[in-house]
């Protein structure tokens, strides 16, 4: 008998293609996100990281060009030219993470006063990215320019203080002391792009109200399109198609709602996070409703897209977890993006999750003005546009079609 | 009212609907009789403009439907075999929803919703929510749901299913009333009983075909006025029953193991015993039927209704 009752259950089971999908297609996409995620790919050595950062080259001396050529050379560094207000700009939006500046008098400071006079300027939403840059950039170099430096400026030292001292004692000194890297001379400034204050605000509490907002967002918005499902099931659906109005009405009608809702649930995940966490959501509030309206009209736009594209409840169940899980994990819902691999930042523009975090970063962290931040807009709003266009034929295909 | 003519759906290799015609006049209830899977519903659902048909045409009020398919909604109203409300509404606002997606103003939609509620008898529960309702009252809500915007046509697509027997006579009222106020109705069923009481035409459909269409009487007519004599054999041997049929001089049909004659039971069931006498064949029951539809839903299809 229970054997019996296994092979039923089983079979029932093996019948329903979606639900094996599911049972182990939804987990292998998972486990294989966050594996890029996270950096790890099994026995195999991983290959270093590679990072891409802007450079500025203001000293424009042979010696400063050397040392950008020999930084174009390391494994795992792609540097892009831009002159400094555009680098700075990129990284202010988001969309860069740090600006290495080879200042005026770069050549000279090697030369006469040792200094190595670089800035580089970051995201300090990327702080954790930014450091392992500033340790890759040290490291670097610390084994070509520092020797170097430091070599000049023992030289200076000894021939100022001991003018008589034999060359070849002199040049054994020069050669001890440089060999040793404990005392490295290179100091490269660090400085963010973000307004003094705003880097007193808690990136943590931000990411964590946006992330999960965002993914919730989508969560709820796919079960009020699904009524439209369950209106179908029940018979009301057939009701409102004897009414003398067009179909599509009915799934405006839908998105109508499903946008409502999601004003009104990001407005009061806002407001608690501003009441419970102190995040202080009125640093600019005509941004912020425009934002929190774009975000909810691409939400919406997916959740009637979502609801049309499937047949039934169960169905609608399935690939919406399917899709809200895979897009919140590689838009930077679940992991923010910074700790992701550079290729896994660059898919995260597929998600609907990563315009609306970065929208809300711009108001939030970055402070950027509306002009600034209507790109992001425009494209969350292309999104609801877009699926709301697609969900037009194929609501006519597998919902009206009773 | 009503004109469909060679109306035809198919849904893949499967002719759910083949060349129907049929008119209906002002006033009048026309009953779709037939077995589940016949063609009804998919009738219905293509007089009320969700399905299109292969080919054929409607026109509702000599209207065309599917070219002026808004205009045409307006007059009918449709109420489907599923109970097609809102669970967590009260009934007061599932009307209210549905009477306002036709336009009707508010203040005239308040009172045509408390006159609608007084005629079927719930206006005492119209607070409760549907989900608190028997079947019975759900499909007394069901019906008012497709009233509110005072239709020309109302069709009623196996309003009955489901329900006791009590409610079932309060639905047979809300129709009898309906029509009496000058309403075309098209009534499907596969309970004989319900055309019987309310339909003034019915047309017999099977297998997506009109088999027979007239009124109670004129159906009738179609196996004659000889009353039926109905022979159940107390033998299963199919082969004698059929050489029981050969050999009889009357009309008769074999179902399961029955044998149905049509002839005078004061004049001819002397001649039909000695027949069956003569094959041995042994009579468990003997029953006298007057012709009725369920008569003539056998002879137009050779099969029983509930078959």
């Amino acid at each position: 008998m229970l054997f019996t009752l296994f092979k039923k259950d089983m079979t029932l089971f093996l019948k329903d293609k979606k639900a094996v999908l599911l049972t182990f297609i939804l987990p292998i996409l998972l486990i294989t996100l966050f594996a890029f995620a996270f950096g790890g790919t099994g026995k195999k050595k991983s290959n270093p990281r590679t990072y891409t950062v802007l450079v500025t080259d203001l000293d424009q001396s042979d010696s400063s060009k050397e040392t950008i050529k020999q930084l174009e050379n390391l494994k795992g560094l792609t540097l892009i030219n831009k002159n400094l207000q555009k680098g700075k700009d990129l990284v202010k939006k988001g969309e860069r993470l740090a600006l290495l500046v080879f200042e005026k008098g770069f050549s000279e400071g090697i030369k006469k006063t040792h200094f190595f006079k670089t800035t580089l300027y970051f995201d300090a939403s990327r702080e954790i990215e930014t450091r392992m840059i500033y340790s890759f950039l040290m490291q670097h170099l610390s084994q070509n320019q520092g020797k170097e430096i430091l070599k000049n400026r023992v030289n200076s030292f000894v021939s100022n203080t001991f003018s008589g001292m034999p060359p070849k004692m002199k040049q054994n000194i020069i050669n001890t002391i440089s060999s040793e890297n404990n005392a490295s001379p290179i100091q490269i400034e660090m400085q963010s792009v973000m307004k003094e204050k705003s880097t007193k605000e808690n990136i943590g509490l931000i990411q964590a109200v946006v992330g999960t907002a965002i993914m919730m967002l989508l969560f709820s918005i796919a079960n009020i399109g699904g009524s439209l499902l369950d209106e179908k099931e029940n018979g009301t659906l057939k009701r409102l198609l004897y009414a003398p109005f067009k179909t599509t009405e009915i799934l405006f009608g839908k998105m109508l709602t499903a946008l409502s809702i999601s004003i009104a649930q990001l407005v009061v995940m806002f407001i608690f996070s501003w009441l419970a966490f102190g995040l202080n959501i009125f640093k600019d509030v005509p941004a912020l409703l425009l934002m929190i309206l774009c975000t909810a009209f691409a939400v919406a736009g997916f959740g009637i897209f979502l609801v049309s594209f499937v047949k039934t409840r169960q169905q609608l169940n399935g690939f919406s977890s399917l899709i809200i899980l895979t897009m919140s994990a590689i838009g930077g819902s679940m992991i923010p993006l910074f700790i992701m691999p550079e290729f896994m930042q660059k898919m995260a523009v597929v998600s609907l999750n990563y315009w609306g975090i970065q929208g809300f970063y711009d108001i939030f962290w970055r402070e950027l003005s509306i002009i600034e931040i209507a790109p992001r807009m425009l494209v969350l709003l292309g999104i609801g546009l877009v699926m709301t266009l697609i969900s037009i034929p194929l609501f006519k295909k597998n919902i009206i079609s009773l | 009212m009503i004109k469909v003519d060679q109306l035809t759906k198919s849904f893949g290799k499967i002719k759910a609907v083949n060349g129907i015609s049929f008119n209906i006049n002002k006033g009048e209830i026309y009953g779709l009789l037939g077995p589940n899977g016949a063609g009804k519903s998919t009738t219905i659902n293509m007089l009320s403009s969700l399905f299109k048909p292969d080919s054929g045409t409607i026109h509702l009020n000599n209207t065309d439907l599917f070219s002026e398919t808004n205009s045409c909604k307006k007059i009918i109203g449709i109420v489907p075999q599923e109970i097609s409300l809102y669970d967590e509404l009260s009934a007061e606002e599932n009307l209210f929803f549905f009477g306002k997606i036709y336009g009707i103003p508010t203040k005239k939609l308040k009172n045509k919703i408390h006159d609608l509620l007084e005629f079927i008898g719930l206006s005492g529960r119209k607070k409760d929510a549907i989900k608190t309702y028997s079947g019975g009252m759900k499909r007394r809500i069901n019906i008012a749901a497709a009233l509110l915007h005072e239709p020309k046509i109302l069709f009623l697509d196996e309003p009955t299913v489901g329900v006791d027997p009590q409610s079932r006579n309060r639905i047979f009222e809300i129709v009898e009333r309906l029509k009496s106020e000058g309403l075309t109705i098209i009534y499907t069923t596969h309970y004989m009983e319900e055309v019987e009481r309310l339909c003034d035409r019915i047309a017999i459909i099977d297998e997506g075909k009109i088999v027979g269409q007239g009124t109670l009487e004129e159906l009738k007519k179609m196996i004659g006025e000889k009353e039926i004599v109905e022979l159940d054999f107390a033998t299963s041997d199919k082969e004698k029953i059929e050489e029981l049929k050969t050999i009889l001089p009357f009309e008769a049909e074999i179902t399961n193991n029955k044998l149905a004659i049509k002839c005078d039971k004061n004049k001819d069931l002397k001649e039909v015993l000695n027949l069956v006498s003569k094959l041995n064949l042994s009579i468990a029951d003997i029953d006298f039927v007057a012709p009725n539809l369920e008569r003539v839903f056998l002879h137009l299809t050779g099969k029983e209704l509930r078959d």
